[in-house]
């Protein structure tokens, strides 16, 4: 896969991207980082976020949204890269690097792809929490339910 | 005709399945796939009303004409990133 990976993304492997994005053209690198938070939900602190996805679709759609946002924004290079499977507190999930002559059309490209990605790419995050349990995300939390004490026995997603 | 489903995160523990497939009256669309889904699995109802279809691996209205042979995905709301 191109733009999903089940290995860890290390700082290295973004720097590497930063490099393999821009060139002698480009006077803008913007770089978006996500890094999972340990987020507190009641009593429970997020210890790990677990993400799968639909490949065959995401895949697509990735490159689609990547092909669309260098044409609206005539960039130089973009770089995608998302996590699948676990992803531990302080660890990566995903890596945006957008490369344009210009720092406006940077900045706007990279905003741009990650709202796209947060609201159209099949993927889901499963958080996954200190007392064991766990938690799909799929929307508003309120909306579902409070937390399953069997979550932790489905954590081969 | 025969259409493959594929489930994912919240509906597919609900199904307890990644994947079905249905037998459908020629002619049928996307909500006649999600009535019968509901009837089979009913855990799904209360989590299919969020859900978006994607027809061979594109997002289309629930209206959308089947045919033999698609790949249907039921899509909850996603929270990549």
């Amino acid at each position: 896969m191109r733009y999903l990976t089940t290995a860890p993304i290390s700082w290295e492997r973004v720097t590497y991207l930063n490099r393999w994005a821009s060139h002698d053209g480009c006077g803008a690198v913007v770089t978006f980082v996500g890094v999972v938070r340990a987020d507190q939900d009641g009593r429970r602190v997020v210890r790990a976020l677990c993400y799968e996805t639909y490949p065959e679709m995401a895949e697509p759609l990735i490159h689609r949204l990547a092909d669309d946002a260098k044409a609206r924004w005539s960039l130089d290079g973009v770089q995608i890269q998302h996590r699948l499977g676990l992803v531990e507190v302080g660890h990566i999930s995903v890596v945006i690097v957008v490369a344009a002559q210009h720092r406006a059309e940077a900045h706007a490209a990279s905003e741009h792809l990650i709202e796209r990605i947060k609201q159209d790419v099949p993927i889901w995050k499963r958080e996954q929490y200190d007392d064991g349990t766990s938690q799909w995300m799929t929307g508003a939390r309120e909306l579902l339910g409070v937390a399953d004490p069997a979550g932790a026995d489905h954590a081969d997603v | 005709m025969d259409v493959r489903v594929r489930f994912f995160a919240t509906l597919r523990d609900a199904a307890g399945r990644d994947e079905s497939w249905l037998a459908l009256e020629p002619g049928a669309r996307g909500v006649d796939a999600k009535a019968t889904l509901v009837a089979r699995h009913p855990r799904l109802a209360g989590l299919i009303g969020s859900a978006r279809l994607s027809v061979n691996q594109a997002y289309q209205p629930w209206e959308t004409p089947l045919r033999d042979g698609d790949e249907l995905g039921l899509i909850p709301p996603v929270s990549g990133g």
